[in-house]
């Protein structure tokens, strides 16, 4: 029984609670922002901005539907809402969101969160490894996936500054502050390299797999293997410019995603690399489109589906074979 | 005294679970049929801790709440076979609140859907006792759940599924275990305004007013009430459970309903308490997830189970202490190279 404490602001790594201090930070500056909940404040790490801001955190109730057309409601009122309930629960909304936000073009910026594997042992009905299938084909959707924290605070700040709707993919579990170094500048639309060592390989990552793919680079690198690692945060619009860079450059790639290997980042890769004839093998880290993700501990369900840092390896060495 | 092999602790009240037999107030074996379920309750309660804190998962606010309600269904009102859970002519009971399901675990392990010993594999990794139900691999789980408010809907195509067959000699009902959290969704007063419009009076809906949804109270974050009224309005006979920890009140009213079949779908209001029977649990929506962290907490919640009801039923003392120890924290399975910090909720 931990949850209804609010975490120190320099002393947590996990993305959701610091979240909740960076939308709180953010409202300071635009007092339109409100936050929108379907009883998972403490989950989603929405209490801490609650905390700052009570006034601003709108409950619905287990209603997560309503949620949705509820932001649209508010935003229609000049507010900017962001609604926040776990990312496997927009399969409950995704008609909202099609029609009454994304179609209508309206100012809401949805946040996912616990997306993929981590959910602490929840199970098949709240992992969410199958939502960007849908999400990456709503017209004007903007859909981000952050890597760290401080990529996470900029992403927020991007939604607030830019008119429109959003999806934006909240891990529960820790991660690095800044994963690709002092003074990046997340900006919209736009992939990083994070890793250049050469072009033996290139590995495309997006969120949180960003962290497991440059320990992978750095055991492939003692193997004399130089990859290149390139980080798409901004899913939808993606970065294509960078991926034929990356794509003229290497033999193989491999992606690396914390969703299953259709309709995410692989699809997106593949589904560019054809379109411009770019014949190039390329390997897919993620979990299984037809599995239901059934519950375990995160070591399990990431050896199940071979999406350590050492599987990355053994997928790029034998790519390379 | 091995806690998963002992026959004393608990048996079902009837031998023959595939037939129902109404006892009332002035009947022998009342109090015997009393006693059983509250033993049966027990019995959930302290199985649920047990597998819980082995899972370091799960959620005891609701699993307790609906203690005696499982134990009434389990003991007394669902027509059933452990032995041949898919019984085609067996009452269906489905857990719409399905975060709840240690405690439906529990249950159904101790009326003999699967071993009692198997609670303690909830949630790891292979095992068949999912975070959440999974029907595909669980005996006496109707229907895969955990995303809240679709299954009444669920419920209520299933009673028209059954009515619109024709009647047929057992005269199959479907009772349906819904939170007082979960009516906030949407969907539930769909499946409600069906069941009504179909008048479907082989449907009871049980809502579990136990007053706390996950992250606070009810009332002040999305109200139902008043409920009664609002069910009367669905075209659903509203009844009132005072006190849904009394299983004398629950069997008296399970009475009552099989005489109420007139063609009106029926619903109960269940007053419990959330947590009931640990005193940290309580109306107190910390304890809405989250198991114990350690094994010491859960044996004080097991000798507290015991000192409020296994005492007074005539449970053995060594019960809780031997369950208690029972308890192993299941590890996880694989090492994890990239050390990833994913907390217990």
């Amino acid at each position: 029984m931990a949850q209804f404490t609010i975490p120190g602001r320099d002393t947590t790594k996990e993305m959701r609670y610091q979240m909740g201090y960076a939308l709180a930070d953010l409202a300071k500056e635009y007092p339109d922002i409100v936050a929108v909940d379907a009883d998972l404040r403490t989950s989603s790490g929405l209490h801490i901005f609650g905390h700052f801001f009570p006034d601003k955190l709108i409950k619905v109730g287990i209603a997560e539907q309503n949620m949705i057309s509820v932001s649209a409601g508010l935003s229609q009122e000049g507010y900017i809402p962001f609604p926040c309930t776990f990312d496997a629960f927009s399969r409950r909304f995704l008609d909202q969101l099609y029609v009454s936000v994304a179609y209508s073009n309206l100012n809401v910026k949805v946040l996912g969160a616990y997306a993929g594997l981590f959910t602490g042992k929840a199970g098949a009905t709240h992992q969410s490894d199958k939502e960007l299938g849908i999400l990456l084909r709503i017209p004007g959707l903007n859909v981000l996936e952050p890597g760290s924290n401080e990529e996470m605070r900029q992403i927020l700040r991007c939604a607030v500054e830019t008119p429109g709707p959003f999806y934006i993919r909240i891990v529960r579990c820790e991660v690095e502050d800044n994963e690709v170094g002092e003074g990046y500048k997340f900006q919209p639309g736009k992939g990083v390299t994070v890793v250049d060592h050469g072009h033996d390989a290139g590995i495309v990552t997006t969120g949180f797999m960003i962290r497991t793919a440059k320990s992978a680079a750095e055991k492939l690198l003692k193997k004399g293997i130089k990859v290149r690692i390139d980080h798409h945060p901004s899913l939808k619009p993606f970065d294509r410019d960078l991926l034929y860079d990356m794509a003229s450059k290497v033999p193989v790639m491999v992606t690396a995603e914390n969703h299953c290997t259709s309709g995410g980042l692989f699809s997106l890769v593949a589904e560019n690399l054809a379109k411009e004839g770019r014949q190039k093998k390329v390997g897919a880290i993620g979990t299984d489109p037809e599995d239901f993700i059934h519950t375990g501990h995160v070591n399990d369900l990431l050896a199940h589906y071979k999406m350590t840092s050492d599987d990355i390896v053994n997928m790029v060495i034998s790519l390379l074979d | 005294m091995d806690p998963f092999k002992n026959k004393n602790l608990w048996e079902p009240y009837r031998k023959n679970r595939r037939q129902y037999k109404e006892i009332f107030n002035h009947q022998d074996g009342y109090k015997t049929l009393i006693e059983s379920t509250e033993r049966l309750a027990y019995l959930i309660r302290s199985y649920s801790v047990y597998s819980m804190t082995c899972a370091a998962l799960g959620h005891p606010g609701g699993s307790f709440s609906e203690a005696e309600l499982l134990a009434t269904m389990y003991n007394y009102v669902l027509r059933h076979d452990p032995a041949e859970p898919s019984w085609p002519m067996r009452d269906v009971f489905y857990l719409s609140k399905c975060h709840a399901c240690p405690g439906l675990y529990a249950a159904l392990a101790l009326a003999g859907y699967f071993p009692v010993e198997d609670l303690g594999r909830y949630g790891s990794w292979d095992s068949y006792l999912e975070s959440h139900p999974d029907s595909t691999t669980t005996p006496g789980i109707e229907i895969a759940g955990g995303s809240l408010g679709q299954i009444p809907g669920v419920a209520v195509g299933r009673a028209l599924g059954m009515r619109k067959r024709g009647p047929d000699h057992f005269d199959r009902m479907i009772y349906v275990l819904i939170g007082d959290g979960e009516c906030n969704e949407g969907s539930v007063w769909e499946a409600f305004m069906a069941a009504g419009h179909y008048q479907l009076d082989n449907i009871v809906f049980i809502i579990d007013n136990n007053k706390v949804q996950a992250k606070g109270f009810v009332n002040s974050d999305m109200s139902i009430e008043p409920l009664a009224d609002k069910l009367a309005a669905f075209k659903i006979t509203p009844w009132e459970v005072k006190n849904g920890h009394n299983v004398a009140e629950l069997v008296d009213l399970f009475n009552t309903l099989h005489t109420q079949r007139r063609g009106k779908p029926n619903a109960i209001i269940l007053n419990t308490i959330k947590g009931k029977n640990v005193a940290d649990c309580q109306l107190n929506p910390n304890w809405h997830t989250s198991a114990p962290r350690e094994t010491g907490m859960a044996q004080s919640w097991l000798k507290e189970l015991w000192d409020r009801d296994g005492k007074r039923l005539g449970i053995d003392e060594d019960f809780p202490v031997m369950l208690g120890k029972a308890i192993r924290v299941v590890p996880p399975l694989h090492d994890n190279p990239d050390e990833i910090v994913d907390r217990q909720a």
